[in-house]
C-alpha cells in the first residue's frame, strides 16, 4: 500500500533477495508480532491502573456531593456502588450511570452522572441527590470547554453551590440578577447560555431518574 | 424528527461551529501549505472530504463491531477459545489507533484507484493531493471523534450510529474545504499587499487565520438556539407532568 | 554537505533546524495544546518519547527496510509507540491525558516523526538517530513552550497555573481561545524571521 508516496531514490542499492515479496512481508509480520506483544504487555500492566483512574475521577467527587452526615454516621466509611439505570420516557430511552452511597448500610444519597450540549462543547456533570431523591445535595462539573473567564465559571464552587438544597421535583429555572426563589438559579453574568445549558442537563436527568430512585430508596429501607 | 435535528446539529457543528481548522486546529499543515491558489485549495478540500467520509465509515464499523469493549465480532471470535464471561471482557481498543491509521491509508488507496478508473476528470482535478492526505490529521481526528462517541458511552441509545458518524465526517470535510478556500482567496489578494518582509508567507497567513478563527467564533451557540427553535415546544412542556405519572407507574 | 555528527544533529534540531519555526512541521499540536504551559510540556514529553523510540527502532531495522513497505513499517512503529505513550499518560498523568484528549493519538500523523524516520533514522546508526530525535523533539518542545508561555500569561496572568501577573491583570481571554493560537504563532514566527534576518541568517524560504 501507499505505493504513491514512495520515493525510491533515497534507498541504498538493493540486493535481489531483498526484493522478494515474501521477505518484505515477513518483516512487517515480525514487527506486527513484536508490537502486538508490546501492546499486550502494556495493556496488562497499565489497564487496571487506567480503569481505576477513570473510576476514581468520579468516585472521588461523590462524598462532597452528598448531604453532610451528622452524629455517629459522620465517621462511618462511605460505601459506593455503581450501576446503570435504564429509563424510558416519552418515546425515548436513556441509560444513566448512578452511584449509590451508603454509610453503615444506611442509604446516604445518590450521585447521577449525566451530560449534554453546552455553549461550546459537551458538558458532563455529577448531580448529588438526597436518599429520597427529592433534594439536590451537590453539583460537580466533570468536563466542560466553555469560554474561559465566562462560561467556564459553571465549574466554580460559588455558582455550583446554588444548586444545593433545591427541590428535585420541579424543574429549575435560570434567572438573571439574583433570583432567590425556591427553584431559581442565578445566571452567570455574560454566560446565560452556559448557565441554562447546565440547568437543562440537570432538569432532564432529574425528571428521568428521581422518581425511580425514590422508589428504590423505599424498597431498600429495612 | 429529533433524530434529524440531531444529524443536522452534528453536521452544522462539524462544518461551522466547531470547524476542524479554526476550532480543533486539525489539518493545519495543508491549510498553510496548499492554500496559495483557490483551485488547489478546493481540490485538496474535496480529496480530504472524500477520504474522510470513507475512513469514517470504515473506522465506525471497526470500532462498533471489533474494537470497542464487548463488540459483537470480537466477543464471538473470543468465544471460540474462551468461556462466554471472559470473552465478553476482551477489549481490543488498544489497537484502535493502529487500525484507524491503516484504515485511512487504505481509504486513500481505494479512493485513488476508484477515481482513476471511473472518474478520470475528478481524478485530474484533485488526484495529486490524495497521497499527501494519509498524514492529514483532520482525517484521523474525525476517526477519533467517532471513537469517543462510541467507546465509554454508557447509554447505548446515545452511541453514534453510522449516519451520525458519516454526517460528522462529510460536513467536517466541507468545513475544512470552506476554511482552506477562504484562506486561499485571501492569500491570493495578500500577494498584492505590501507585507513587512519578516511576515511574508506563513506568518501573515497565520495572522489572517487568527482573524478568520475569530469570525468563526461567531457561530458558537448557534446550535443551541437552533435546537430550541426546532424542537417542538410541546415536547418540552409535556416532559414535566409525565415525570411522575409515567415513571411512577412503571417502577415496580 | 558532509554528514553531520551525532552531536551536530542534536544541536541542529534545537534552533537552526527547529521543526516548528524553521520546518513548519507538526503545526496542529503546536496550535492546539499551547493554551497553557502544562499541556505544552506534556505534549513535548510525549513527542520526545515517541520520536526517540521510533527513531531508535527504525535505525535498528534500517538494513531490512524495503522501499515498498518502508512507509508501512514507519507508520506501524509510530502508531505503536503513540499508543504506548497514550496509555502511559492515562495511567500516570490521568488529568493531563484527559486535557490533551485526541491530540496525543494525533502524534501519529505529526509530520515531524515520519520525517525524521525517513530523513535520518532510516540511514543512520542508532546513536546518531537517537541524538537527532532528542534534538528535534527538544526543538519542538521549546517551540511549544515559547508559544504557551506567551498565551498563558496574557490569557490568564499565570504560568503553570500559578499567578505571575497581579490579579488586576485583565485576562486577554482571546489568547487562550483558538484565534489566540494563530495570532501568537504568526507574530512569534514573524519575530523569529526578523531576528534571523537581522543576524544575517538565511531568509525564510
Amino acid at each position: 500500500m501507499n505505493a504513491a508516496i514512495m520515493t525510491t531514490d533515497t534507498m541504498p542499492a538493493k540486493r535481489p533477495w531483498r526484493d522478494n515479496a515474501l521477505f518484505q512481508g515477513w518483516l512487517v509480520l515480525l514487527l506486527a508480532v513484536v508490537f502486538g506483544a508490546l501492546l499486550a504487555g502494556v495493556q496488562t500492566a497499565l489497564g487496571p491502573t487506567i480503569a481505576a483512574n477513570k473510576r476514581n475521577e468520579t468516585l472521588s467527587q461523590v462524598p462532597a456531593l452528598l448531604a453532610p452526615a451528622s452524629g455517629a454516621a459522620a465517621t462511618a466509611k462511605l460505601e459506593i456502588d455503581t450501576r446503570m439505570l435504564p429509563v424510558s420516557r416519552g418515546g425515548r430511552t436513556a441509560v444513566y450511570r448512578v452511584h449509590r452511597a451508603r454509610r453503615d448500610g444506611q442509604l446516604a444519597g445518590w450521585v447521577v452522572q449525566t451530560a449534554g450540549q453546552g455553549y461550546a462543547d459537551r458538558i458532563e456533570v455529577l448531580v448529588g441527590l438526597s436518599p429520597e431523591a427529592d433534594v439536590i445535595t451537590g453539583l460537580f462539573v466533570l468536563d466542560q470547554k466553555e469560554t474561559p473567564g465566562l462560561g467556564a465559571k459553571i465549574a466554580t464552587a460559588p455558582w455550583r453551590r446554588q444548586f444545593v438544597g433545591k427541590p428535585a421535583a420541579a424543574p429549575l429555572e435560570v434567572v438573571k440578577g439574583g433570583g432567590a426563589g425556591a427553584n431559581q438559579i442565578d445566571a452567570i453574568t455574560g454566560a446565560t447560555i452556559s448557565s441554562r445549558a447546565v440547568v437543562a442537563i440537570v432538569n432532564r436527568a432529574l425528571a428521568d431518574v428521581s422518581s425511580q430512585l425514590a422508589a428504590d430508596a423505599g424498597k431498600a429501607a429495612p | 424528527m429529533t433524530y434529524f435535528v440531531d444529524i443536522l446539529l452534528i453536521a452544522l457543528g462539524a462544518a461551522l461551529i466547531n470547524n476542524f481548522v479554526f476550532y480543533y486546529f486539525v489539518g493545519i499543515c495543508p491549510f498553510i501549505g496548499v492554500s496559495r491558489r483557490v483551485e488547489m485549495a478546493f481540490g485538496m478540500g474535496c480529496a480530504v472530504t472524500f477520504v474522510m467520509t470513507i475512513a469514517a465509515a470504515i473506522s465506525w464499523t471497526m470500532t462498533r463491531f471489533v474494537l470497542m469493549p464487548g463488540a459483537p465480532l470480537t466477543r464471538w471470535a473470543a468465544g471460540l477459545w474462551l468461556d462466554p464471561q471472559a470473552a465478553a471482557g476482551v477489549d481490543l481498543s488498544i489497537l484502535s489507533y493502529i487500525v484507524y491509521i491503516f484504515a485511512i491509508a487504505a481509504s486513500v488507496q481505494f479512493v485513488e484507484m476508484y477515481l482513476r478508473r471511473f472518474l478520470p476528470l475528478l481524478y485530474r482535478s484533485f488526484g495529486v493531493f490524495l497521497p499527501l492526505i494519509t498524514t492529514n490529521c483532520a482525517i484521523l481526528f474525525a476517526c477519533l471523534t467517532i471513537m469517543s462517541r462510541l467507546v465509554g458511552v454508557d447509554d447505548p441509545a446515545a452511541r453514534w450510529d453510522l449516519a451520525q458518524a458519516l454526517a460528522l465526517a462529510l460536513f467536517g470535510g466541507v468545513g475544512f474545504t470552506l476554511a482552506i478556500v477562504i484562506m486561499a482567496g485571501i492569500r491570493e489578494e495578500l500577494e498584492a499587499c505590501d507585507v513587512p518582509a519578516p511576515f511574508r508567507g506563513v506568518p501573515i497567513a497565520l495572522v489572517v487565520g487568527g482573524i478568520l478563527a475569530m469570525a468563526f467564533m461567531g457561530f458558537t451557540g448557534v446550535d443551541n438556539g437552533l435546537k430550541t427553535a426546532l424542537t417542538p415546544p410541546a415536547a418540552i412542556v409535556a416532559q414535566a407532568p409525565q415525570a411522575d405519572s409515567g415513571n411512577g407507574a412503571s417502577t415496580p | 554537505m558532509s554528514t553531520p555528527s551525532a552531536a551536530q544533529r542534536f544541536v541542529r534540531g534545537i534552533l537552526p533546524e527547529n521543526p516548528v519555526y524553521r520546518q513548519m512541521l507538526g503545526l496542529c499540536a503546536t496550535l492546539a495544546v499551547t493554551n497553557n504551559l502544562k499541556s505544552a510540556v506534556t505534549m513535548g514529553a510525549a513527542v520526545l518519547f515517541v520520536l526517540v523510540c521510533a527513531n531508535l527502532m527504525v535505525s535498528l531495522i534500517r538494513h531490512w527496510l524495503t522501499p515498498h513497505l518502508r512507509i508501512v513499517i514507519f507508520t506501524l512503529t509510530i502508531a505503536t509507540f503513540v499508543t504506548v505513550a497514550d496509555r502511559l499518560l492515562a495511567a500516570f498523568l490521568y488529568p493531563m491525558s484527559k486535557a490533551l484528549g485526541p491530540y496525543i493519538p494525533l502524534i501519529i500523523v505529526n509530520c515531524i516523526i515520519i520525517c525524521r524516520c525517513e530523513v535520518c533514522a532510516a540511514k543512520q546508526g542508532p546513536l546518531t538517530a537517537v541524538a537527532d530525535a532528542l534534538g528535534q523533539s527538544l526543538g519542538f518542545a521549546l517551540a511549544l513552550v515559547s508559544l504557551a508561555a506567551v498565551r498563558e500569561i496574557l490569557g490568564t496572568g499565570m504560568w503553570f497555573g500559578f499567578r505571575v501577573l497581579p490579579a488586576a491583570w485583565p485576562d486577554w481571554v482571546i489568547m487562550v481561545l483558538p484565534p489566540g493560537a494563530f495570532l501568537t504563532f504568526g507574530l512569534l514566527l514573524g519575530l523569529a524571521n526578523w531576528i534571523s534576518a537581522r543576524r544575517g541568517g538565511k531568509e525564510e524560504a
